[in-house]
């Protein structure tokens, strides 16, 4: 079976090439090898990974396209082959339309999706792989329409696809439930159909004074919303004793903005969105299906800065439930701060990042140092490694994970 | 701008040329570094910039961009798209720069993997482009009023006589104590400038090995920055250049930045 999987995979890349291959496209990529290990099984390597990335692509005058397979080779002879992007595009005068699979980009957040709510997410390992690769791919219609500096975007996506979430099995699989409540992923379809699809619009300038953006959506929740079933199994007992969990997405109205200007050398960046009755998990087990609906915040605001020709950036995130009741299991407020130095030293033949979450709360973190050193023309080592602090919370939780790891990657 | 700087640089040529009006020896050193910055180069252009990264070995790094430019009055603006090595290939660049000296310039990079325009600190002029020996600063046109200049004297270079014209920054803490600037008479090109760093030690020499005009604008095609202090060189070559060639405005814009060449 897996020797016809990969090659059907291989069958498949290849006729992609050659379709387009006569078009006369550029094709460029990079093949990485990714090996890394939790530190406390040094012993044993958590991920052993090989990619290959294609881009391939032509722009002219007055259309474009670009293709963007991908194949993951695992150790057990896995072979992951994805589309990662796969569109057209048309040019006009003053106006710009992509059809097809494409990542959608939104917001001026640094490693937080405030208004950036069109792509989904692959977070089946965290927030750890690259950014490019935690976007998914969504099938929709864009159309841009361009008055100097202002633009004027307007987004279709007539099939909903949810953000992925790691498996039960997973080390990154949250701890949200108890490990005995059965999951019931039937109801969690979205039938792709007009009435199902979604619609963004937003609004940009790129000024001298500012940027900005304003953006509205009317979509499906990413987050599923957690519908419990409580089943009691024994007579004996008066309570419920048995869980069952139905993840389902419902429809959801946000809309929100981002900015960012230089003040006197420092870059000032913010970003928010309002979501109109989300729905959130409750802790009283009287609760007909242990969910509410509130009106919710997520914003942030962000300063770069550069000293001694180091780079910074911080960001404070917070997220708010408004009219919050106490039986809610998210904390009313929810603050969270980002912060990031970044140099490079002799001649950019090195990069040094320190990167960091933190949450308040819990006062747990994700510090990620990395090394980038060029080997050479489009070859680089990076070496790195994701470290949890704390014991609860968005990171403490998996403070079993910590993972040194290094990637060896050649982009053509 | 680019008229404002044409009549400048008419006026000053005219006195500068007039018979027993004005010889070359009567020129301040901020009115030869005034001549070198209003040269007339055209309203736009656009050409394929090669910069090639020589360590002390003798080992080489080579990135390639393509950059358009285009003069809109009290602002300039400039966009590059860097096209190798591949790793940052369709990363795109956009500086403005404008007239109002009190203004600092926009500067936004447009960085692929992410497919996102950022806008960034200008306060990173002192910062090394791309890992060559040339900063920000030293790829854009700085302001004979940001600096005090003094003739020092005049000699002949290369077969070119030339002003030497030193000029020391007004502000405190700036990376370059002085530079040094070879001007060629008549054709205001540095031909070569000696730049100081902050404890005034010499640092590092630009040296243009090859000028020509290009629709009868004068224009650097090939300049070559030694940093003494650490033994290491870029050269830049400027290829394919073509002005006044009627780039659209719309060339420096968000949209050319994601879309790229």
């Amino acid at each position: 079976m897996h020797v016809l999987k990969k090659i059907t995979a291989i069958a498949i890349l290849v006729m992609a090439v050659q379709a387009v291959y006569s078009q006369d496209p550029e094709i460029h990529g990079y093949v990485r090898n990714y090996t890394g290990a939790l530190t406390d099984d040094p012993g044993n390597f958590s991920i052993i990974q090989n990619t290959l990335n294609l881009d391939i692509e032509k722009t002219g005058m007055d259309m474009g396209f670009k293709v963007n397979p991908n194949l993951y080779h695992y150790t057990n002879d896995e072979i992951d082959l994805g589309l990662r992007e796969a569109y057209i595009d048309l040019y006009f005068k003053s106006m710009d339309i992509r059809l097809g699979k494409q990542q959608i980009i939104w917001g001026q957040a640094d490693g937080v999706f405030i208004t950036d709510v069109v792509s989904p997410k692959n977070l089946r390992e965290f927030l750890l792989p690259n950014f490019e690769e935690i976007r998914v791919g969504i099938t929709s219609l864009k159309a841009d329409y361009y008055v100097g500096n202002h633009t004027f975007e307007l987004v279709w996506v007539p099939e909903f696809v949810p953000t992925q979430y790691p498996d039960r099995e997973s080390i990154w699989f949250p701890s949200m439930f108890p490990d005995d409540a059965t999951i019931d992923q039937s109801q969690k379809e979205i039938n792709p159909s007009i009435e199902n699809s979604e619609v963004f619009f937003k609004y940009s300038l790129l000024s001298s004074q500012l940027d900005l953006e304003l953006m509205a959506g009317y979509m499906w929740d990413d987050d599923p919303a957690m519908h419990m079933d409580r089943y009691n199994t024994n007579p004996q007992i008066p309570m419920p004793d048995s869980l069952v969990i139905h993840p389902q997405h419902h429809r959801i109205t946000l809309a929100g903005g981002s900015f960012s200007t230089d003040i006197g050398g420092l870059v000032l960046r913010g970003e928010g969105a309002f979501y109109d009755d989300k729905y959130f998990s409750v802790a009283t087990m009287s609760d007909e299906d242990g969910l509410v609906t509130k009106d919710y915040a997520h914003y942030l605001l962000g300063l770069d800065f550069v000293i001694g020709g180091v780079n910074f950036s911080t960001q404070f995130i917070q997220e708010t439930i408004l009219d919050y009741e106490d039986p809610i299991r998210q904390d009313e407020f929810e603050n969270t701060m980002t912060f990031l130095a970044k140099d490079d030293l002799f001649r950019d033949k090195l990069t040094l990042e320190f990167f960091m979450y933190y949450g308040f709360k819990n006062q747990d973190a994700l510090i990620r140092p990395t090394a980038t050193y060029e080997v050479g023309s489009g070859l680089n080592l990076i070496t790195g490694a994701n470290l949890f602090t704390g014991t609860q919370g968005r990171f403490g939780q998996f403070n079993q994970n910590d993972m040194v790891y290094f990637k060896l990657r050649y982009d053509f | 701008m680019k008229t404002t700087r044409n009549l400048i640089t008419a006026m000053v040529l005219m006195l500068w040329m007039a018979p027993g009006m004005l010889n070359a020896q009567d020129l301040t050193g901020k009115e030869i570094m005034e001549n070198v910055y209003y040269r007339d180069e055209g309203d736009d252009r656009k050409g394929k910039l090669t910069m090639t990264l020589v360590n002390s070995r003798g080992d080489k790094r080579v990135r390639n961009l393509q950059q358009f430019y285009k003069d809109f009055g009290n602002v300039e603006k400039k966009i590059m798209f860097f096209l190798s090595p591949a790793d940052v290939r369709n990363t795109s660049f956009m500086n403005w720069s404008y007239d109002d000296e009190s203004k600092d310039d926009d500067q936004w990079i447009y960085l692929p993997a992410l497919q996102k325009v950022k806008r960034i600190s200008s306060d990173s002029k002192d910062d090394y482009f791309m890992g060559s020996d040339f900063t920000y600063d030293d790829l854009g046109e700085r302001h004979p009023n940001e600096d005090t200049h003094k003739l020092l004297r005049t000699e002949t270079r290369n077969g070119e006589a030339c002003y030497v014209v030193e000029s020391t920054p007004k502000e405190d803490g700036y990376m370059y104590s002085k530079t040094v600037t070879w001007v060629i008479r008549n054709k205001w090109i540095g031909l070569k400038k000696e730049f100081y760093d902050e404890d005034g030690d010499f640092l590092k020499t630009l040296q243009v090995k090859d000028y020509n005009q290009v629709q009868s604008f004068w224009t650097i095609l090939h300049s070559v920055m030694e940093n003494d202090q650490k033994d290491h060189k870029t050269i830049m070559e400027y290829k394919d250049v073509e002005i006044n060639t009627g780039i659209r405005d719309a060339y420096f814009t968000e949209r050319m930045m994601t879309r790229g060449l």
